[in-house]
């Protein structure tokens, strides 16, 4: 069977994993969000992540975006999980996007200022998010705002993608991908083949 | 010193270049086989359970690189085994996607491993529906060898009884997960099929190979080879009777004539040194798959065979065909929001099907002839794509993406396009691969009958969905563009009129008899199964009439 060649491969997997973690410059947190369970070999040192394509500011916009989009309320969120890193690595590796996201932060620093005299970050919670509702839910948009809603779908869409392929994120989902498992695994509830006496979990 | 002279030189180490190296092997022919890349290994290339972030791009891929993947398989853990080097250009009007992979093994390395045989209903489909010709041969005599095939590989389904799917001998199957059991009772109040795929894919160990550790990773290559491929079932035993001389980075130029017109061997260039280099046979196998095959032929001009070897009929490349790949319909079971999180993708998507139902009872029932399978997908994936597309944020947002995690479908339409004059591969005039060699050139649309198959498909999956309990919400808005589905056929097609078809009804060509060609280009049309099994039970029912005609004298042993 696949026991001993999966053994001997985990562990050439974990030693290829901190060869290849240590070639990513700088992160601070993706090296923490993804750091294998119980495995501390693979905790890479924290360090000051130095943004590669975003300056200063406009990169603690993103980290506060994306915090606002995936918080933490409990659990763990995009801050946690690194996600501003993720964004940043991307979009320096991505000519295509470096001008849409620069306008679409330039633009929601104007909207701020326009709407409520400061720059974003400077804004309470509450006054960010009540910036954002009209551009991160549809039935709350307002017209004129179009190119926000644009920007605001696409930094969402970056942030769901970074959070959701860090570790942080795979234990958010109880993500079942990528595990072993013995036999085929098979539907629990047979005698109910269409599901619909199932007992609601608690969400 | 003498040349070396093999008794055969295949070009291909795919399904059907792999079956037709192994054959021939333990036949004790001498063979010398060339692949277009280089080897695998499968710690160092293949995904290796690698969480995605493990990788620079989170297995994303380079951004950069947007421009020259060419398609789902090739990805940040696969695509040093995709070829990205030799160009192809498209007619006007033409959209084309042609992922090819050069790595020892081809596509077999990465495939979906759905296994359906073609049956009676495909090969007589003219006689059926009176659209273009027969194979020139029946399904009872294909069947000992799919059985043979089945028994190698090792194929996961049950026993069906469908008119358009003959059943074979199967190791047990995947079994259904929840979304299965609940979209097959959809099914039901339809009335059309969902039964468990046929799947390549060991769900028990199998003729020395390991049962399946159902990761869910297979399509960026399966690290202790549980399913089928040619380097993890074909080529060691080819190799073990020292009979193989494999070369790889070893591009096929041309067949080689001699002053008869028959193939004496191959010039390839040897990607490393940048060489052409020149070997010899008594016989040769072409199997580089269905447009590259019918690339290195039609690239293969002599005084003999001015338009290309073995095309005195002028049919080399044309009769192209291709499955066409699209999401039907998507949406979520209400029933599994909010339930635990389960592991839904251990097989990769190949867990159930739904087998052809149209057209059965009689040829014309439906508006389009012949018909389409529909493949279903769904559940908790490695990533939940929905989530992008989600309304909100917040701990709203975080909320919904985890209750919906379990609850996604989709249905993927798998349907054959028709043999037409139009859709055909050529080679274009003026451009040139970075080693000189013509490169092809593409000539396809769609046809309107697959196009209907297409909106049938919306409207059939979106009731299904419903009659499941399930929300529809939306289909994509056209298929994906020719190609896309790796399953292109009819090059090089098979047939006992030599003037109509370029390889009599073995899969030897007509005009140059020791030319023999193992790949989906001898087929008549697509049909809608895949075609990597068929390729080996037909790629093994050739080389076993090339080993016959090497013992009758027809090529001498070397």
């Amino acid at each position: 069977m696949a026991g001993q060649g999966i053994g001997r491969r985990e562990v050439l997997r974990i030693l290829g994993t901190a060869a290849a973690a240590a070639q990513f410059p700088g992160f601070s947190k993706w090296g923490f969000a993804c750091g294998h369970i119980g495995n501390a070999a693979l905790q890479i040192k924290p360090a000051v992540y130095r943004p590669q394509f975003f300056n200063a500011a406009e990169y603690a916009m993103v980290e506060r975006l994306t915090e606002i989009i995936i918080p933490n309320d409990g659990t763990p969120g995009a801050k946690e999980a690194g996600v501003a890193e993720f964004i940043d690595f991307m979009v320096a590796n991505d000519p295509l996007t470096q001008y849409e996201f620069r306008m679409g932060l330039t633009w929601l620093e104007a909207h701020s200022e326009q709407r409520a005299g400061k720059r974003f970050v400077e804004l309470t919670p509450e006054q960010q998010t009540s910036l954002l509702e009209p551009l991160g839910f549809k039935d709350k948009a307002r017209p004129g705002e179009e190119t926000g809603r644009g920007f605001f779908r696409m930094m969402r869409e970056y942030t769901v993608t970074g959070f959701y392929t860090s570790a942080i994120g795979f234990k958010a989902l109880d993500n079942p991908a990528l595990k072993f498992y013995a036999e085929s695994p098979e539907c629990p509830h047979k005698g109910d083949p269409e599901h619909l006496h199932l007992p609601q979990a608690g969400v | 010193m003498a040349k070396k002279i093999y008794d055969v030189i295949v070009i291909g180490t795919g399904a059907g270049g792999g079956m037709a190296i192994k054959t021939l092997c333990e036949a004790g022919l001498k063979v010398c086989a060339l692949n277009a890349g280089r080897r695998l290994d499968p710690e160092k290339d293949f995904r290796y359970h690698r969480m995605p972030w493990d990788m620079k791009f989170r297995g994303l891929d380079d951004p950069k690189r947007r421009g020259e993947s060419f398609g789902y398989m090739d990805n940040e853990y696969t695509k040093a085994a995709w070829d990205h080097e030799i160009p192809f250009t498209v007619a006007p009007g033409t959209k084309w996607m042609w992922p090819r992979c050069n790595a020892v093994g081809g596509k077999t390395n990465f495939w979906g491993r759905s296994s359906a045989r073609f049956g009676d209903i495909d090969l007589r489909a003219a006689s059926l529906d009176g659209y273009d010709v027969d194979w020139p041969l029946s399904y009872d005599e294909i069947d000992p060898f799919y059985t043979r095939v089945e028994k190698m590989i090792g194929v996961a389904s049950t026993v069906q009884n469908r008119p358009s799917n003959p059943d074979g001998s199967y190791l047990p199957p995947f079994k259904f997960r929840c979304l299965d059991f609940i979209l097959q009772a959809g099914c039901n109040k339809v009335g059309v099929p969902y039964l468990p795929d046929r799947c390549a894919q060991l769900t028990q160990p199998h003729e020395g190979h390991p049962a399946c550790h159902f990761c869910g990773e297979c399509t960026t290559g399966c690290d202790i080879g549980a399913f089928f491929s040619t380097p993890y079932f074909l080529l060691p035993k080819a190799e073990a009777t020292k009979n193989l001389e494999l070369r790889t980075n070893a591009l096929a130029k041309n067949v080689l004539v001699d002053e008869n017109g028959q193939a004496s061997g191959v010039a390839y260039i040897d990607r490393q040194t940048k060489q052409e280099v020149e070997v010899y046979g008594r016989a040769v196998v072409v199997a580089a798959s269905c447009i590259e095959s019918a690339r290195v032929m039609l690239n293969s001009k002599s005084r003999q065979w001015p338009h290309g070897i073995a095309n005195s009929s002028g049919q080399l490349g044309r009769n192209l065909c291709d499955h066409l790949y699209g999401e039907s319909a998507r949406g979520y079971l209400p029933q599994l929001l909010g339930q635990p999180s389960f592991p839904d993708h251990v097989g990769d998507s190949t867990i159930a099907w739904m087998p052809r139902w149209q057209n059965l009872k009689a040829p014309h029932e439906e508006k389009f002839i012949r018909g389409y399978s529909v493949y279903p997908d769904g559940g908790c994936e490695e990533f939940p794509g929905f989530a992008t597309d989600m309304d909100g944020f917040g701990s709203s947002l975080k909320r919904e993406i985890k209750r919906r995690y379990p609850s996604p479908v989709s249905f993927g339409i798998q349907a054959p396009s028709l043999r037409s004059e139009t859709n055909y591969m050529d080679l274009d005039p003026e451009v040139k691969d970075p080693y000189g060699i013509p490169v092809a050139r593409m000539h396809f649309e769609w046809d309107e009958n697959v196009l209907k198959m297409w909106e049938h498909s919306k409207q059939v999956c979106a009731e299904v969905l419903r009659a499941a309990g399930g929300e529809l919400e939306g289909s994509g808005e056209a298929p994906e563009i020719p190609g896309w589905s790796l399953h292109e056929t009819g090059t090089c097609r098979m047939g006992n009129d030599p003037k109509k078809f370029v390889t009599n009804r073995f899969g030897q060509t007509h005009d140059v008899p020791n030319l023999y060609v193992c790949d989906a280009s001898v087929f008549l049309n697509c049909t809608d199964k895949t075609t990597t099994i068929s390729i080996l039970a037909f790629s093994l029912r050739t080389s076993e009439r090339l080993i016959e005609n090497f013992r009758q004298g027809e090529h001498r042993a070397a």
